[in-house]
């Protein structure tokens, strides 16, 4: 018998598997008492509220979302550059800075974005309140890291030798610094803003489910009181929000040879950072510790959390992780190649939207009325919005891709659907997967709105001591979370770089 | 006195265990232009950067104005320009941006930001970029749209603006048609220029191919395997030495 090879085309259908022990348990936990509401949920969508009222309260919520989200990206965005030009090889090779100092950069920055905005969110109302400026800072926490790790990817594909030419001119290392980085930077900007302002305004959102404010926290109150018909007419006008954001910042010509359009963009730069400055100084003195007094609290505060108990929560956190990450793989492909006409395409390009715009824990708590809370259950809700945004980009991809190979396949007789999956999507197979590798630093972060939610993993754990105020069950959560987020952000950047 | 700009004592660079460099002895004085010939991988490239100090070698002494580079200020280093065999210029950047890159040495970190926003004099990088050839309407061209005989034009011309006083050029005629290649050839070499306007480096070293275009220099260094074969004033090169490098 013949040994069985794996491609990368193979690969990312294999996953799929991850769907038959996760079917078995979701078909065991089915109650019907559920499916009307489930069903009144669907129907809702085509038929959301709209009157005076419930108008005033959109334009009102989506204002907050809109501030939170512009601010909370705007001061990532830009503190994100600066701090991946302060852990890219770059900066240490221009001022001669010893690599020690890179590492212990770009770990701490690993840390604070291994643990999720929502994380921070709650940890931060727990400390100072619910506040608006919560939800700004707890966005822009991790995001910063984030942000700063994409400038820092960027910034180390820089051609060496254009760098030693132009350190070679010997110019102050500024002057030089500010050279090679300037373009790199740019383009990054221009390549990646507009899809980190809509993760910042799906943030936004989410942070909304736990109280901070904005169009979150009206679709939470309308589901927890079962108005799906209100609950709808927040999606869409937020699905608004997400479509217009993006029309406007494609419309935006980020011209860097318009002199007044550069001024205006370095005035900004200067202000944000500046603002955000005064401003976290303000927070910081101006704020009552509401329930976190004085440090000395986390070790006077004890630990009920068993060896046993917290070594299975891990580990529900890793299958978690590896449920959804398996179904955002291979669920777009196999769905594409099943379904590869035009209407399906539209159908699921749909679907996929939907997926990316209603934020996970409603999706969880709309499967929950007809499935009780498991583990399946939040890896398919993970897996399902997760999948929506890998098919969006598997979709661009394939749209912009040569088609010559699939259009011989298909002149030769082959079948649609093996000459989309052999002459289109084996092209792409790679690139996907390195894409998915990225991805599933994501889902292990999310890993906590869910938990939260779904009544298991770290998620819930963190939640239950942070209700309780055991901070020292808070900080042991947070380390194990920090070290799961930093392995699977190592093992899947391995994985990334052999892929490209 | 000791007009001796740059000296290389006992030079080796080892990279991954190939020896590049072998034991190079080289001292180049103020005013001398020299020719250095070798063939491709012989360590041409390797001995200005060496030379330049780009690359630190593995054992041996470099001194520019008989201190080392690690003595040396940044003013003192930008005493040396380089011309890239591979131009090492930046992509994103447009030809008179690029030109105006030589000039940081001597600017302060305002300029170098102005320079990115276009909003800083291009009168200076214009002159030497007509120096080179260069048409006008190449100025804003940005470099990914030149083609090979603009982007070598353009790196001369960075090279040229520095105002240094000695020029390391690493094959600097590559994709130059003949009339340029003479044009260029005397801006770089300093050997009359029209308007006299330009400020070329006076001490010069240059990596070459093409023996026809030996007769404006002093002297000339044969290079093979990383070590240096001959080291001659131009009049008293022969068949013979050539024979031991190609």
């Amino acid at each position: 018998m013949n040994k069985l090879k794996l491609n990368y085309t193979s690969l990312s259908f294999l996953p799929i598997l991850v769907c038959i022990p996760l079917g078995y348990q979701l078909i065991n936990n089915i109650h019907f008492g559920g499916f009307k509401l489930f069903q009144e949920f669907l129907i809702s969508a085509f038929n959301p509220k709209i009157d005076n009222e419930i108008i005033i309260t959109v334009i009102k919520r989506l204002n907050e979302t809109i501030l939170i989200g512009f601010f909370s990206w705007l001061v990532s965005i830009i503190f994100g550059a600066i701090f991946g030009i302060i852990s890219s090889n770059i900066f240490y090779k221009i001022f001669n800075i010893p690599n020690f100092f890179y590492r212990i950069i770009r770990v701490f920055l690993t840390i604070i974005r291994s643990i999720h905005e929502v994380v921070w969110g709650i940890i931060l109302m727990q400390i100072y309140g619910i506040n608006f400026s919560i939800g700004i800072i707890a966005i822009c926490i991790p995001y910063i890291s984030l942000n700063s790790k994409v400038f820092a990817e960027q910034l180390e594909t820089i051609d060496y030798k254009s760098f030693e030419s132009i350190n070679q001119i010997n110019a102050p290392k500024f002057s030089s610094l500010l050279t090679i980085v300037w373009n790199p930077i740019i383009n990054t900007f221009k390549n990646f803003g507009l899809y980190r302002l809509e993760c910042s305004i799906r943030s936004t959102v989410i942070l909304g489910l736990f109280g901070i404010g904005g169009i979150g926290t009206s679709i939470f109150l309308s589901f927890q009181t079962l108005n799906f018909r209100e609950l709808w007419t927040y999606l869409w006008s937020l699905a608004i929000l997400i479509i217009l954001s993006g029309l406007i910042f494609k419309k935006i010509k980020f011209n860097t040879t318009n002199k007044i359009l550069s001024i205006f963009f370095i005035a900004v730069f200067f202000i944000t950072i500046l603002f955000s400055f005064s401003y976290f100084l303000y927070f910081i003195f101006n704020n009552n510790f509401e329930n976190f007094n004085s440090i000395s609290s986390l070790f006077k505060s004890s630990s009920d959390l068993g060896l046993f108990d917290f070594l299975k929560i891990i580990l529900e956190t890793i299958i978690l992780s590896l449920l959804s990450t398996g179904i955002a793989i291979s669920l777009p492909p196999l769905v594409i190649g099943i379904f590869n006409n035009n209407s399906s395409k539209i159908f699921i390009k749909i679907f996929a939207f939907l997926l990316r715009l209603i934020p996970t824990p409603v999706i969880l708590l709309t499967l929950l009325t007809f499935n009780n809370p498991s583990l399946s259950l939040a890896a398919l809700t993970l897996g399902l919005h997760n999948a929506g945004i890998t098919s969006k980009l598997l979709f661009t991809n394939l749209e912009t891709q040569d088609r010559r190979n699939y259009i011989a396949m298909k002149s030769l007789g082959i079948s649609k659907k093996t000459s989309w999956l052999l002459g289109l999507f084996s092209q792409q197979a790679k690139s996907y997967l390195a894409y998915c590798a990225y991805r599933s630093d994501i889902i292990i972060r999310e890993t906590a709105i869910v938990g939260v939610i779904g009544s298991v993993g770290l998620g819930w754990q963190l939640q239950e001591s942070l209700s309780s105020f055991a901070w020292q069950e808070v900080t042991i959560v947070l380390i194990a979370y920090s070290s799961i987020a930093i392995v699977g952000e190592l093992i899947n950047g391995k994985i990334k770089n052999s892929l490209t | 006195m000791n007009n001796t700009l740059l000296e290389l004592k006992n030079i080796s660079y080892k990279y991954k265990n190939n020896l590049i460099l072998n034991k190079v002895n080289l001292k180049i004085n103020s005013g001398e232009k020299i020719a250095l010939l070798g063939k491709s991988g012989s360590g041409k490239t390797t001995l200005i950067s060496v030379l330049n100090g780009t690359i630190k070698p593995t054992h041996g002494e470099v001194k520019l104005f008989s201190k080392s580079f690690e003595e040396l200020d940044r003013k003192q280093k930008s005493k040396i320009t380089t011309i890239w065999q591979d131009l090492r210029l930046i992509e994103d950047l447009s030809a008179e941006q690029n030109v105006n890159c030589g000039l940081l040495a001597e600017n302060n970190f305002y300029f170098a930001f102005k320079n990115l926003l276009n909003i800083s004099s291009f009168k200076k990088a214009h002159k030497y970029m007509q120096l080179c050839r260069l048409h006008n309407s190449v100025y804003d061209k940005k470099i990914g749209k030149l083609s090979g005989g603009q982007k070598q034009r353009v790196a001369i011309a960075r090279s040229l603006i520095q105002g240094s006083n000695i020029l390391l050029a690493d094959e600097p005629f590559n994709n130059l048609d003949p009339k340029l290649i003479t044009t260029i050839k005397n801006l770089l070499l300093e050997n009359g220029d029209k308007n006299n306007t330009k400020k070329s480096p006076k001490t010069a070293l240059v990596a070459l191919h093409r023996l026809d275009l030996l007769n404006d220099f002093d002297k000339v260094i044969g290079i093979r395997d990383g070590k240096i074969f001959f080291n001659i004033k131009r009049n008293n090169l022969k068949k013979l030495h050539l024979d031991k490098i190609y």
